[in-house]
């Protein structure tokens, strides 16, 4: 590692720069508190980034901070308000807390309740910046109960938003039983072994390959002086194919919640090509509160990120938040895309009908599972369900949960050849 | 050597590459040269990542070297590879020299970009990482973070003066935590109105500002639609090429109309643009006010 940052003295007039590291590291202490992975070494660039720019200038220090602290631009609203507050040299409270137990908690110290409060770093205006001063402690405001109260609220909103504590559902939480995780483990390990497989364009020394290997044919040579009496081959190595689950964890399927998250779980363990997306009137992903080894602590951290369990049912919308904003991207590029929902569509069908369509022009194979395909009123199939169906590769029925119980069976088969497709005519586009 | 000396000067440079960079793009880059710190972006398509490693290398006079990444790739395209055919040869002939040696060797990009003169260190791109797979993504870590790779046969290999690099993402996928924390990171957004008229007027010097000023206009309204897939800056400028060709001193609707398949590369986007809202969006773009101008939403 080098040397720490040496502060050019002429920006800064003595001392040196103490004071300027501490609130560095404040920053970067204040950005983890809100879930963003604020390294050690991403601290070291910042502070090296901070001797190349005049750290008077908020946005040349904006811009450093965000260079980097921010890895996605899912980070940048946490990241704004957090640097808002550091810059203007503000303190940092957590308002569910300051809600809770009054404003006197505010006045804890900071690594108690109250939030954190943050060193002050830059100042406007002619205001003697505290740099400048011999006042080498990073400086801890008390904030005023008054004063920009509106304001901060809405940015606490966005804060809220990233402690656990808060996305936790009011829901009383399904605690799994011991016998129902080792289940689960078991259909992972079942997941895995049967995880549909593409070719991939690596190769690896093969005997029966069928592709010349020169260069192990070269490296064989030598022991011969270089007359390759034996050739070796190369062939295609295999790598799973990306499983994509689409799950709909509406009113209507809330029976199933239980072993459709737990089926999730499994198939988000099992191989590390799967992805994980629920939906009721929004789109979750929940491939990264699913991961990790902790059965039970994924399945809870999994549950308190669904928004709406219960909730009304947008399926079209919902396909088309994630053919926007992941499809085309191209996640479902070459993957399984399965698709668990019972069709029961309060949106249009006709969106839905375009939205599947286009999900399944991306995908290898687009499988549904319906755990209910008939309806109370001896209707063949919910009208979502009817819109979607030209566009599935394959339909899968259940009557009970179990259907889903059985997904390391089903997905075992899948994706081995590309679908027969005959060609749909087109939903009639919606042109207002 | 990667002489700026401040963000402006930066900025200054890629504007004379007819590069526009806004204010945070310029920092990164700016910081990016002198933290020598590989410098991954991000952005919708068609914001001008990868022309940004051609501005940077035209801006600092250095080579550029690109590495397309695609699936499947592995050292042997991206780094070096033995050439066969030659050692063969030297096999069958008997000569002396060691068969794996530089000699011997063929430099593929990474190695090229390590091995640049040291007096103009080359400006690396490594285009849509995301593309190749997690291994490839491993391999890198070791030359992105000391700018040296080693090669079982010859050892390790060190930059004598390390590339800029530039990575993009189109983000089909999260890269590593790993490679993340040694790169400095930017996301590009669409360029606002007056900043994208610009773009056009440097870029298509040639063509009349009422003209550009119209199409840019026209592509920022459309950018509100919730299209399945907005247009990106190349492909105004392509559209406001387009007019130009056609021998268009302005827009009208029906070049407008017959032309939309240069800006829109979706059916159900250009039906649903085709036709009534293409003549409302241009009244908008001449800045006619029009109740209910795009009619849908």
């Amino acid at each position: 590692m080098e040397p720490a940052v040496t502060i050019k003295s002429d920006q800064l007039g003595p001392p040196s720069g103490q004071p300027v590291l501490a609130a560095a590291v404040g920053l970067a202490r204040v950005l983890r508190t809100f879930g963003m992975s604020a390294s050690v070494d991403s601290e070291h660039v910042f502070m090296r980034a901070l001797a190349e720019i005049d750290v008077r200038e908020r946005d040349a220090v904006y811009w450093a901070a965000h260079a980097a602290f921010v890895h996605g631009p899912d980070e940048r609203p946490v990241f704004d308000v957090v640097f808002e507050r550091f810059w203007e040299g503000r303190a940092l409270i957590l308002e569910e807390r300051g809600a809770e137990h009054g404003e006197d908690d505010a006045r804890m110290s900071g690594s108690h309740h109250g939030g954190e409060s943050l060193p002050q770093f830059g100042a406007e205006g002619e205001q003697a910046s505290p740099l400048d001063g011999d006042n080498n402690r990073a400086t801890r405001e008390i904030p005023s109960p008054d004063g920009n109260e509106g304001k901060s609220n809405q940015e606490i909103g966005v804060l809220a938003a990233w402690s656990a504590q808060d996305t936790a559902s009011e829901e009383e939480r399904l605690k799994y039983q011991a016998d129902e995780l080792a289940a689960l483990r078991q259909l992972a390990h079942e997941i895995k072994r049967a995880a549909p497989e593409r070719r991939s364009r690596r190769c690896k020394p093969a005997p029966g390959g069928d592709r010349l290997d020169v260069r192990g044919t070269l490296r064989g040579s030598l022991a011969t002086d270089g007359e390759a009496f034996r050739l070796s081959f190369t062939a295609p190595t295999l790598r799973p194919r990306r499983l994509l689950f689409l799950c709909d964890v509406s009113g209507s399927m809330e029976r199933y919640s239980r072993v459709l998250l737990a089926s999730l779980k499994a198939a988000v363990g099992a191989t590390r090509k799967a992805e994980a997306f629920v939906f009721a009137t929004r789109l979750t992903r929940l491939t990264r509160s699913l991961d990790g080894h902790d059965l039970e602590r994924a399945l809870d951290h999994a549950r308190a990120a669904i928004p709406d369990w219960s909730g009304g049912t947008r399926i079209g919308a919902a396909l088309e938040e994630f053919n926007h904003s992941y499809g085309r991207r191209g996640f479902a590029r070459g993957a399984i895309v399965i698709v668990v929902s019972d069709g029961w569509d309060r949106g249009d069908p006709e969106i839905l009908a375009t939205e599947v369509r286009r999900l399944q022009l991306q995908a290898r194979q687009l499988v549904w599972i319906n755990p209910r395909p008939m309806t109370v009123d001896q209707q063949p199939l919910a009208i979502g369900m009817r819109a979607a169906m030209p566009y599935v590769d394959e339909f899968v029925a259940g009557h009970d949960p179990r259907a889903i119980a059985g997904l390391a069976r089903l997905i075992g088969g899948l994706g081995a050849d590309r679908p027969q497709r005959a060609v749909v005519p087109r939903a009639a586009p919606t042109v207002a | 050597m990667n002489g700026f000396d401040s963000i402006a000067e930066m900025r200054q440079a890629l504007a004379g590459q007819r590069y526009l960079a806004d204010e945070g793009l310029a920092t990164v880059a700016f910081l990016a040269l002198r933290l020598r710190r590989p410098l991954l972006v991000e952005g919708e398509p068609g914001v001008g990542k990868t022309e940004l490693a051609k501005a940077l290398a035209a801006a600092t006079g250095a080579p550029l070297i690109r590495l397309q990444c695609y699936e499947g790739i592995d050292v042997h395209q991206a780094l070096y590879d033995w050439d066969y055919p030659r050692q063969l040869l030297q096999l069958r002939a008997g000569g002396s020299a060691p068969l794996y040696s530089e000699e011997f060797m063929l430099r593929r990009p990474l190695l090229e970009a390590l091995a640049s003169d040291p007096a103009r260190p080359a400006v690396l791109l490594i285009d849509e990482l995301d593309r190749a797979d997690d291994e490839f993504e491993a391999f890198l870590l070791e030359f992105l973070s000391d700018f040296q790779v080693t090669i079982p046969e010859l050892g390790v290999i060190k930059a004598a003066a390390p590339p800029t690099v530039i990575i993009t993402s189109n983000r089909t996928r999260d890269l590593h935590e790993a490679l993340k924390r040694r790169c400095l990171y930017h996301w590009i957004d669409h360029p606002d109105l007056a900043r994208e008229v610009a773009i056009a007027r440097a870029r298509l010097p040639h063509i009349s500002e009422r003209l550009t000023t119209q199409v840019c206009s026209f592509v920022h309204e459309l950018r509100f639609l919730d299209l399945y897939r907005s247009p990106g800056v190349g492909e105004t400028l392509d559209w406001a090429e387009a007019f130009h060709v056609l021998g268009r001193q302005q827009m009208d609707a029906s070049t407008a109309d017959r032309t939309l398949g240069t800006l829109l590369k979706e059916r159900d986007d250009i039906e649903r643009i085709r036709g009534k809202p293409v003549e409302a969006l241009i009244d908008r773009a001449n800045g006619v006010p029009k109740d209910g101008a795009s009619g849908d939403h």
